[in-house]
């Protein structure tokens, strides 16, 4: 039996589903369910990203159901709604994303999305009740949804692409960076002369779907990827890969080689960029070693977000830079069979580290655990803040939900990723010591007062 | 019969016959209110919305030493999500319904998170958010809040939102209100009365709450703020208050009248304080009502030359705006507007009942040709209206005013921000100058297009609104 869970962060398997098609180019969701599910997703997950809305405002289709619907039945308000989407929506795929009141109902959802296709549009469902798991199901849902119905996957009207990979289990707006970091993972496949089909975010369209079954690799970045993966090798016999986490730094020099191994490429090519890539880092590294050293940057730190977050980003700050991984919290729920090599994939950056490794999703949980951690910096969402200033500690904003930042395209992946993730967090160390030092001061003598006050005239007089 | 006897209160189509699907112009919109209960509209292509769930969570979190355990599957929680980490308020628990519990119910999980977050936490009052989920199994609550009530002697409010039963999201407010007020407010005859007054603000800027306090503090009066930021106690205080002031009678007024009806707390339904003349007859009518007459003429004066200084360059003149707003808000907005010599050429507004007869009377007499358009966040119509009309402005509250900007049009957002009183007009004057000063980022959010099909321009805005079969 599910818990309950205090400021829960993992949204619904509808959410998680609507995530999905609104980051593919020409996907419109037709939510069948009442009206507030998809303002939920608005609210709750788009706005808490900063910079993540596709249409303009909540999903341009939903049915809305009444009271009549629930007591009588909403499949012919689906297929009226349904029939005028098409009509008034542009898109070039129309997914229908079931709620949990008209699953309770029981409206027939396969029987309209044939419907739909009998009329030559292209058509497809999910069943994405909220009481059937959260973003992650939802995710997996959707993109089984999209493999099993797509009507011409497979069916490419041009010549292959060469060297074509899938890239599985980022999760748009789950991960805050997931534009930025796809683009940086598909710039270093195509490093070593590969072509990666990101199938999310911009020029990402139904095309590039229908090109799934011609990969050579499935590559798999978290364990939410591996369900998509796994069917696509049984349908089509496309071998799978899996990378342990976000590459975030050296992790992505790694991970080309066992890819370029897998695919016997041309090695001096892959070795050439990788050094390329390292070399350039390097030299950013040293730059900053000053700044490092004089803003103390060696810290204990406590990091809580997403399995393949948590690992990549502990791996790059410990294995790279020096810091020392003190909590650790994943808060996706993955499955059992995974906990174990999470836990001991994270004990061992460091030989003999005293880490802490946690799952949890439940916020009062997570407070507790950073605060008895006692870290020197925390990095997580908007909802450790409260914790972090308890502690009194730099504080970076890198997991959901996001409160204090926009993200656009900004990656913490691969070789730029990790000198933007350098940036971050070098800047949350130097302005905590510049709110603390600095802004004291300034009180102290009145000044800043009185600029306050300069400020608050400006603005009356702006009129 | 009490009007708090009941498990909620009565939908606003039933209570108030609101509109949420309509277009015309204002002299028939006067008469659709004014021939006996209008005909109910539907529509037969519709985009989400808020539900009264929103609504309840929205106001919830605004209410201090509380916690919200929502009894529900994860993602009805998503907006409490929200409200959380943007304004830092309101702790709150999903009870997360999996498959077993929408067959087999779920009282025990929620006695189980009700009990666990009142040992933790052992706030003054527990409030249980029902969910469409919840209502659809007609799962138990009322003898969980009955038995914890007094298993743990904690006052436990029971909000009954379904998601479905109305059309209104406004019927959350309705809902939430009858609630606190059924389980918070004591019983009448049994309190002290006070010489404090009720302000009522539900879901306000606090800045705008703040304005409200400040203008009334003036006046030497010790207020009841609620529900707004309210302590548990402050409704118990409420019922026995001397008088209830309005802010916004759309949101509030359930409040109002059971205040009124229920414990004889007089209230009298007034046009929002937004533009300086606004403000002045807002304070007027609260002078009026408590006796103040000659202090409120001296605060406005004072107050009135103070803000009409810091406004001394702002002009709309021959600025066309369209307004897409809460409806006592745009009624309100569009005083300000002509006040500053602009014209509003159009307005959507969220719902129109037999709350706004009375101002669309009055709008009548001036305007009987102006196109209203009702809708709560259906951008595709008012895109479609919009598009026709080229204003020079757009001012709104939705959540969908994304859109609207792809039409190139300047676009001001009065969603979060302060606009009422004095320091509201400051504010709201700025923004609009800001607007249409400098019209760039619109320009290139027209180079992005809407998500319609051209064809869908062509058609007129209504074709989608069909009146009812019942």
């Amino acid at each position: 039996m599910a818990h309950h869970i205090e400021g829960s962060r993992n949204s619904c398997a509808l959410h998680g589903a609507l995530q999905v098609v609104e980051a593919i180019e020409g996907g419109v969701p037709v939510i069948h369910s009442n009206a507030g599910c998809g303002a939920q997703h608005f609210f709750g997950v788009n706005r808490l990203n900063a910079g993540g809305d596709r249409f303009g405002g909540p999903p341009v289709s939903s049915s809305n159901i009444s009271e009549k619907h629930v007591v009588f039945g909403g499949s012919s308000r689906l297929r009226e709604q349904l029939k005028n989407t098409v009509k008034i929506v542009d898109g070039d795929l129309y997914v229908i994303v079931t709620g949990c009141s008209t699953e309770m109902v029981g409206d027939d959802i396969p029987a309209m999305a044939k419907e739909g296709r009998d009329q030559d549009f292209q058509v497809i469902y999910a069943n994405t009740p909220g009481f059937r798991g959260d973003v992650h199901q939802g995710y997996q849902l959707a993109v089984k949804a999209l493999i099993e119905q797509l009507p011409d996957l497979g069916k490419a009207d041009k010549a292959p692409v060469e060297g074509l990979v899938n890239i599985w289990g980022i999760i748009p707006h789950q991960d805050p960076f997931w534009a930025g970091n796809l683009e940086e993972i598909g710039r270093l496949l195509e490093g070593i002369g590969l072509k990666a089909n990101i199938l999310f975010g911009y020029g990402q369209g139904v095309p590039e779907w229908n090109r799934v079954p011609d990969a050579l690799l499935n590559i798999v970045v978290s364990v939410w990827g591996e369900a998509p993966a796994l069917l696509l090798e049984e349908r089509y016999g496309t071998p799978v890969l899996t990378v342990e986490g976000l590459p975030v730094g050296a992790a992505a020099g790694r991970y080309l080689r066992k890819i370029s191994e897998r695919l016997e490429l041309d090695t001096t090519e892959t070795e050439s960029f990788i050094n390329k890539e390292e070399k350039r880092l390097n030299t950013y590294l040293a730059g900053l070693a000053d700044t490092y050293y004089r803003a103390g940057f060696q810290r204990e730190f406590a990091l809580i977000g997403e399995s393949s977050q948590v690992v990549g980003i502990s791996d790059f700050l410990a294995g790279t830079l020096g810091l020392i991984p003190r909590t650790l919290i994943i808060t996706d729920n993955p499955p059992e069979y995974a906990r174990e090599a999470l836990v001991t994939r994270l004990t061992g950056i460091i030989e003999g580290d005293r880490t802490e490794v946690f799952f949890s999703e439940d916020l009062a949980e997570i407070t507790d655990l950073v605060r008895s951690g006692g870290a020197e910096l925390v990095l997580g969402s908007a909802l450790e803040e409260d914790v972090a200033a308890e502690l009194g500690v730099p504080f970076l904003q890198l997991s959901f939900p996001l409160s204090d930042r926009v993200v656009l395209n900004r990656s913490y992946a691969g070789y730029r990723g990790a000198a933007t993730l350098l940036e971050d967090l070098g800047s949350a160390i130097l302005s905590e010591n510049y709110n603390t030092k600095i802004l004291h001061s300034r009180v102290r003598h009145g000044g800043f007062d009185s600029h306050k006050q300069r400020h608050a005239d400006s603005v009356v007089h702006a009129v | 019969m009490s009007l708090l006897k009941t498990k909620a209160s009565r939908t606003r189509e039933k209570r108030l016959d609101t509109l949420n699907a309509w277009q015309g112009n204002v002299s028939s919109a006067v008469t659709e209110f004014s021939d006996g209960e209008p005909v109910k509209r539907i529509r037969t292509f519709s985009q989400s919305t808020q539900d009264d769930l929103l609504y309840a969570l929205r106001l919830l979190a605004g209410i201090s030493d509380s916690v919200a355990v929502i009894h529900a599957p994860r993602g009805c929680a998503a907006a409490a999500l929200f409200h959380q980490v943007t304004s830092g308020s309101g702790r709150w628990i999903v009870t997360n319904l999996d498959d077993r519990d929408t067959i087999m119910g779920a009282d025990l999980k929620l006695r189980k998170a009700v009990k666990e977050v009142y040992q933790r936490y052992k706030p003054n009052v527990v409030f249980i958010v029902s969910s469409p989920v919840v209502a659809i199994n007609n799962d138990d609550i009322q003898s969980v809040v009955e038995e914890l009530h007094e298993e743990l002697e904690l006052d436990i409010v029971p909000i009954y939102v379904t998601g479905f039963a109305s059309h209104h999201a406004v019927t959350g407010y309705d809902t939430t209100l009858h609630a606190l007020l059924k389980y918070l407010g004591g019983k009448r005859g049994q309190l002290r009365s006070n010489q404090r007054v009720n302000l009522l603000a539900v879901a306000e800027h606090p800045d705008d709450r703040r304005e409200a306090e400040r203008l009334l503090n003036a006046l030497g009066l010790e207020l009841n703020i609620l529900p707004d930021g309210a302590l548990p106690e402050t409704f118990r205080k409420a019922a026995s208050a001397r008088h209830s002031l309005s802010l916004d009678q759309d949101t509030e007024n359930y409040l109002g009248i059971t205040l009124r009806d229920e414990y004889g707390v007089p209230y009298a339904e007034v046009s929002r304080p937004i533009g300086i003349g606004g403000t002045g007859r807002w304070l007027e009518e609260a002078g009026n009502a408590l006796g103040l007459e000659e202090s409120v003429q001296v605060l406005h004066k004072q107050e009135s030359e103070r803000a009409n200084s810091a406004l001394k360059n702002f002009s709309l003149k021959g600025v066309r705006v369209y307004l897409g707003l809460a409806s006592a808000t745009a009624f309100s907005v569009l005083g300000f507007v002509e006040e500053f010599g602009g014209e509003v050429i159009g307005l959507t507004v969220s719902r129109l009942d037999q709350l706004h007869k009375e101002r669309l009377e009055k709008l009548s007499e001036l305007h009987p040709a102006l196109q209203i358009h009702v809708a709560d966040g259906q951008p595709f119509e008012e895109t479609n209206i919009i598009k026709r009309l080229s204003p020079d402005l757009y001012i709104g509250d939705s959540i969908h005013l994304g859109q609207i900007g792809r039409l190139g049009i300047p676009v001001v957002s009065l969603e979060d921000v302060p606009v009422l009183g004095y320091n509201g007009a400051i504010s709201l004057a700025r923004r609009f100058s800001a607007a249409l000063h400098n019209r760039s980022f619109g320009e290139v959010l027209a180079r992005t297009p809407l998500p319609y099909k051209d064809s869908w321009f062509r058609r007129s805005p209504n074709w989608h609104i069909k009146k009812e079969v019942k």
